[in-house]
C-alpha cells in the first residue's frame, strides 16, 4: 500500500470506520490531525475495545502512525450527589 | 427528598458485563430509582439486550430507560424491549410511569428523541421528503414527550430522552454536529409542562450541566461525560 498524506479525507475514513464497522461502532472517537499523525481521543467502554480500535485502524491503514489517547470509563459509584434546590 | 440515579451509553456487550454491577448493587444506598439514557447496547441486538438485563436488572430500586440510535441500529427493538422488561426495566416511549418513594411520588416521562438543531440555527420541514421526514421524527417525538409528562399523575416530573433538549450540555463536541446530538423541540416540550429535571445522554463529548431556556435542569448523564457508574440528583417538593 503506498503512504497517504494525513488529510482531511483520512481523517474522514478513520471516523466513519470507527462508527460503521460492526466490531468497533464507536461514535464517541475523536480523531484530530497532528503533522504527521493521527490522535485518537476519547472514552470506551473496556480495554479490548480500545484495542480493537487501534487493531483496526493498523489493519486498515497500514504504515500510518497513530497516537492513541483513548481511555476506559471508570465504573465507580459517586462519591456525592448534587442536590437541585 | 427523591433521590433519582441515572446514566445512559453504557453501550453493553459481554465485554462490559460485570464492570457496573459492583456500583450498581450500591445504587439503593444511593438513590430511590436509577434512569438509563439510551444506548444501552452497542448495536440493539438480542444478545446485547441479555447483557444490559443481567448488569441492570434485579436492582432493589425500579430502573427505567429509553432506548438510544445505537439500541436501533440492527432493527431489533421490539426484541431487545421484550428482553429488558423481562428483568424488570421499564422502556419508556412516548410513555411515562409514577413510581413511588420515601420522599414521595416521582413521575418519569421519556423518549428516544432526535436530532435537528437548535433554535435559530435548525432543520426544518421544507425541501426534500428525506428532509421533511428528519425533521418530522423529531417534532412527534418531540410532542409525545409533551403529552408523556402532562399524563404524569405526579408533582415531581423527569423527562427522559436519549438526544438532548439545549445545546448548553453539548459543549465539547464540535458545533458542526449539534443537529444530530439534539433539537430544541424537546426542550420546548419540556417547558410546556412544569419539570423538575430533564435526563439525557447521546452526546458523549459533552457537558454535564445545563438549564433549559425555561430554566428546567438539563443534566447529560451518558457515562464518558459523568465519568462513574451514575450520577444522583437530590429533588426537592413542587415543580417550579
Ligand atoms: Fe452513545
Ligand atoms: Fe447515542
Amino acid at each position: 500500500m503506498t503512504e497517504r498524506p494525513v488529510d482531511e479525507y483520512l481523517e474522514a475514513e478513520v471516523q466513519r470506520l470507527l462508527t460503521e464497522r460492526a466490531e468497533v461502532a464507536e461514535q464517541g472517537i475523536t480523531v484530530i490531525r497532528r503533522q504527521h499523525t493521527l490522535l485518537l481521543c476519547g472514552e470506551v467502554e473496556s480495554v479490548q475495545r480500545r484495542d480493537e480500535i487501534l487493531r483496526l485502524v493498523a489493519e486498515q491503514f497500514p504504515g500510518l502512525s497513530v497516537q492513541s489517547d483513548i481511555g476506559v470509563t471508570r465504573t465507580h459509584p459517586p462519591t456525592e450527589a448534587e442536590d437541585l434546590l | 427528598m427523591i433521590r433519582v440515579a441515572a446514566v445512559g451509553d453504557v453501550h453493553l456487550d459481554a465485554d462490559v458485563v460485570g464492570r457496573f454491577r459492583p456500583a450498581l448493587e450500591r445504587v439503593p444506598d444511593h438513590a430511590d430509582v436509577l434512569l438509563l439514557a439510551g444506548d444501552l447496547t452497542r448495536h440493539g441486538t438480542v444478545s446485547e439486550a441479555w447483557c444490559v438485563a443481567k448488569e441492570f436488572g434485579d436492582l432493589a430500586v425500579p430502573v427505567i430507560a429509553v432506548l438510544g440510535n445505537h439500541d436501533y441500529h440492527c432493527n431489533e427493538v421490539p426484541a431487545v424491549v421484550q428482553v429488558l422488561e423481562s428483568a424488570g426495566i421499564a422502556v419508556l416511549e412516548g410513555t411515562g410511569v409514577v413510581v413511588e418513594t420515601t420522599g414521595g411520588k416521582l413521575g418519569v416521562a421519556g423518549v428516544k428523541g432526535f436530532g435537528g438543531g437548535f433554535a435559530g440555527r435548525c432543520a426544518t420541514e421544507f425541501g426534500e421528503p428525506e428532509m421533511k421526514a428528519f425533521v418530522h421524527t423529531t417534532r412527534e417525538s418531540a410532542d409525545r414527550l409533551a403529552a408523556a409528562l402532562d399524563a404524569l399523575d405526579s408533582p415531581v416530573r423527569v423527562a427522559l430522552s436519549h438526544y438532548a433538549p439545549v445545546p448548553d450540555t453539548l459543549v465539547g463536541e464540535p458545533p458542526e454536529i449539534y443537529p444530530f446530538l439534539g433539537s430544541y423541540l424537546l426542550g420546548q416540550a419540556i417547558d410546556s409542562v412544569p419539570t423538575t429535571l430533564a435526563i439525557h445522554g447521546h452526546a458523549h463529548a459533552g457537558t454535564e450541566r445545563g438549564t433549559t431556556p425555561g430554566g428546567v435542569r438539563v443534566r447529560n448523564v451518558a457515562h464518558p461525560v459523568i465519568k462513574h457508574a451514575y450520577s444522583v440528583y437530590h429533588l426537592h417538593g413542587e415543580s417550579t
